[in-house]
């Protein structure tokens, strides 16, 4: 039993931390403007460097690790405020190998965009009917949607779309509509736990960026003064930042956790993803809010990138059920002890 | 990363799991008084002489030797079982045992160490003072030497169980012209010394609920064998101990509490199952956002004893110190909820009511929610001290 990553992991970590520090800063998205996204340069790079597949047998082009290396690959791109169109990518890539399409290749090369549709109302992925929100479906040839049943590729010529404004300015957001479209490709959840990865996906993303919003409001409290004095010494600024690193090491712990439970397909594997979203995003969602409330008025602007991660933990929440929902499905499952 | 198991460690488990099924006593446990002690005591004997004490304690002096991975096995197998929680033989098997081990003089481990793994004795702690709580630094009960004994003159508060003890740990100050963390020094007290007179402290559970003692010591003469290390190294002594278990025991609780909120979960269901759907209830979600966070206890305790294993010291348990202390507090305040109007009702026969005060404690006891804060603010997550 160990938690931390082994040397292996350690230099996939690395690696996609260079990368993204170098490629990927968080002040990229206040150069790049208020609104849309710029990280659409980085798939075909990270896919060259082969982390769009991580988790992808290789006989499939993946390079067949675990969700494990996946979650710890996340956790950076969260951290990172990357755009959720890697989760986009990453699922599509699964679906379509699985189907042996041949967008496959593409789409881990990073050469191919792909989108995500996610539930606001009914829908039925096999019938290809349902209401969803499009995210990061701008431009994207491939739009990925999944739920407790397995997961769909559609075109995105398949939907009906309305813009509609995003509250994640950063993230393009659209409604779309399918009535009656035929998938590209189906993926059961019996043949692959697609929803539950999902979900290992989001909670990783959600520690990131709540780890992000707990380095950027510890780093102004140790450098903003009033009173003569570094914020950061006060009692009633330091325990707020100390529950901020409470809710990462909580939501990093599960996450790490429950990927090693879902690669080994132990009984309480579902149990455990689905416990990770709920802390993970929780913890995204009050981190983003505190790293606002240490910055004071500055944190309240657009100037600041603070509400970026207040804003990405809502959309994170949103992404296949939210807390509310998760919630009322981990209390439907058997015990996991 | 990887949550594998050798195949040993496996059989362990499964011996580990047999050996609990057949032996865990089903008796309710007393909560006070000398039934209390025999209870606790005797529990601790027959894990003793089913060759399970100690996992991972010393061979010579009566422990098992074995790895941190297979007392972590241990303590959650232990508590699967709901094998009673001994808090008598808590401060012994977690504190000083642990400290005789690390700084001992062999004469002290031999003696002490086989009797706190048989069950014969209880020790407590003497640790906090009316003046010096989470200021432990500034404690004043001092002693003077005076030929081979030390002369102990002060008083001591918050010492749990200390009535029923035997042996008491006790931080005293030997060099008062020293800086405040140099002067202390660690001692063995046997209980029965002449000059030590102990006040009951009850607790808010129920108004006859004793619990604490305080201790006062009138000219207490102690040999100076005692002394646990150096003269004056105490504060160091107390120290080294902290973490012994390396988060191994912590994890007993977290499963203790996981087990608890599957149980408020049935209890839930039949209460309010007839109606609509418990997940639709408040209680329900409250349930499970408790389930959630106990998954996540249980995983940042695996992180606690992954960090020890690869020897990285730090003060990064405090955030899963800090995180269990408010989920627990949470797990109890929510059982009541689930019976309602009875939570006005505090009987002998049901641990609900006393479960809920008592949990007040967790927050408070060997360190506060804020000192955990400032420990984390400050050596984990480098912001200036006040």
């Amino acid at each position: 039993m160990d938690l931390l990553p082994n040397d292996e992991q350690t230099a996939i970590v690395d690696a996609v931390k260079e990368f993204l520090v170098g490629e990927a800063p968080v002040d990229r998205l206040r150069a790049h403007g208020e609104v849309g996204n710029p990280d659409a340069a980085l798939w075909p790079r990270l896919g060259e460097l082969g982390f769009l597949g991580l988790g992808i047998a290789e006989a499939q082009g993946g390079a067949g690790l675990s969700s494990a290396e996946e979650v710890l690959a996340f956790r950076e791109y969260g951290r990172h405020l990357i755009s959720p169109a890697i989760l986009a990518l990453t699922l599509a890539a699964r679906v379509a190998s699985a189907a042996g399409l041949l967008a496959a290749p593409e789409l881990l090369a990073g050469t191919m965009r792909a989108g995500l549709a996610n539930q606001r109302g009914p829908a039925d992925l096999r019938a290809g009917t349902g209401v969803f929100h499009l995210i990061e479906a701008k431009g994207a040839e491939l739009i990925v949607a999944w739920d407790e049943d397995g997961a769909a590729l559609f075109r995105r010529d398949d939907f009906t779309i309305e813009p509609v404004r995003s509250t994640d300015a950063l993230v393009s957001l659209e409604r779309g509509t399918l009535s009656g479209a035929q998938p590209l490709a189906y993926l059961s959840a019996a043949d692959d736990a697609i929803h539950d990865r999902a979900r290992l996906l989001i909670a990783a993303l959600a520690a990131g960026t709540a780890e992000g919003a707990r380095d950027m409001a510890v780093d102004y409290a140790k450098v903003r003064e009033q009173f003569g004095k570094p914020i950061g010494s006060f009692q009633a600024v330091k325990h707020r930042c100390a529950e901020m690193a409470i809710r990462t090491e909580a939501a990093w712990s599960l996450t790490a956790f429950a990927s090693l439970a879902f690669a080994l397909g132990r009984e309480d594997s579902a149990f455990m993803a689905t416990s990770a979203k709920i802390v993970a995003t929780d913890a995204a969602l009050k981190n983003g809010a505190s790293n606002i409330q240490v910055h004071g008025a500055i944190g309240f602007t657009s100037e600041a990138d603070a509400h970026h991660y207040l804003k990405r933990a809502h959309l994170l929440d949103q992404l296949g059920g939210d807390l509310r929902r998760q919630r009322e499905r981990l209390l439907d499952m058997p015990s996991a002890l | 990363m990887d949550l594998d198991f050798t195949a040993e460690d496996r059989q362990f488990r499964e011996d580990a799991r047999a050996w609990l099924m057949a032996n865990v006593t089903r008796e309710p446990r007393p909560h006070e008084g000398r039934e209390l002690r025999e209870y606790d005591l005797a529990w601790q004997r027959k894990q003793y002489e089913g060759g399970w004490a100690g996992v991972s304690w010393p061979v010579e002096y009566g422990g098992l030797g074995l790895s941190l991975t297979r007392q972590l096995i241990w303590f959650e197998e232990y508590a699967r079982a709901e094998a009673p929680d001994n808090h008598l033989c808590f401060v012994g098997l977690n504190h000083a045992g642990p400290t005789l081990i690390a700084k001992g003089s062999e004469e002290q481990k031999a003696y002490h160490l086989p009797r706190l793994l048989k069950g014969e004795t209880v020790w407590c702690q003497g640790f906090s003072e009316p003046n010096a709580g989470s200021d432990l630094g500034s404690l004043r009960t001092k002693a003077e030497i005076d030929g081979d004994h030390l002369v102990v003159n002060g008083s001591k508060i918050w010492t749990s169980h200390g009535h029923l003890a035997d042996f008491q740990e006790l931080l005293v100050r030997t060099d008062p012209d020293a800086p405040k963390h140099k002067g202390i020094s660690w001692v063995i007290c046997d209980m029965t010394t002449p000059g030590m007179d102990l006040r009951p402290i009850n607790i808010m559970t129920a108004p006859h609920h004793q619990h604490f003692v305080q201790v006062f010591y009138d000219d207490v003469r102690i040999p100076l064998s005692n002394v646990v290390g150096d003269l004056n190294d105490g504060w160091k002594v107390a120290m080294s101990t902290l973490g012994f278990e390396r988060g191994t025991a912590q994890i007993k609780d977290q499963i203790r509490y996981a087990v608890l909120v599957e149980r408020m979960i049935e209890e839930a269901r039949a209460r309010f199952g007839g109606n609509s759907p418990l997940s639709k209830d408040e209680i329900g979600s409250r349930l499970a956002q408790l389930r959630a966070d106990m998954a996540a206890a249980r995983a940042m305790t695996y992180m606690v004893v992954s960090r020890a294993q690869a020897g990285i010291q730090g003060s990064e348990a405090s955030l899963m110190r800090a995180m269990v202390g408010e989920v627990q507090q949470r797990a109890r305040r929510l059982a009541l909820d689930i019976i309602g109007p009875d939570a006005l009702e505090n009987p002998e026969d049901d641990d609900r009511v006393f479960y809920y005060l008592r949990s007040y404690s967790i927050t408070i006891a060997a360190g506060t929610a804020e000192v955990q804060r400032n420990i984390i603010g400050e050596r984990v997550l480098g912001l200036p001290r006040g």
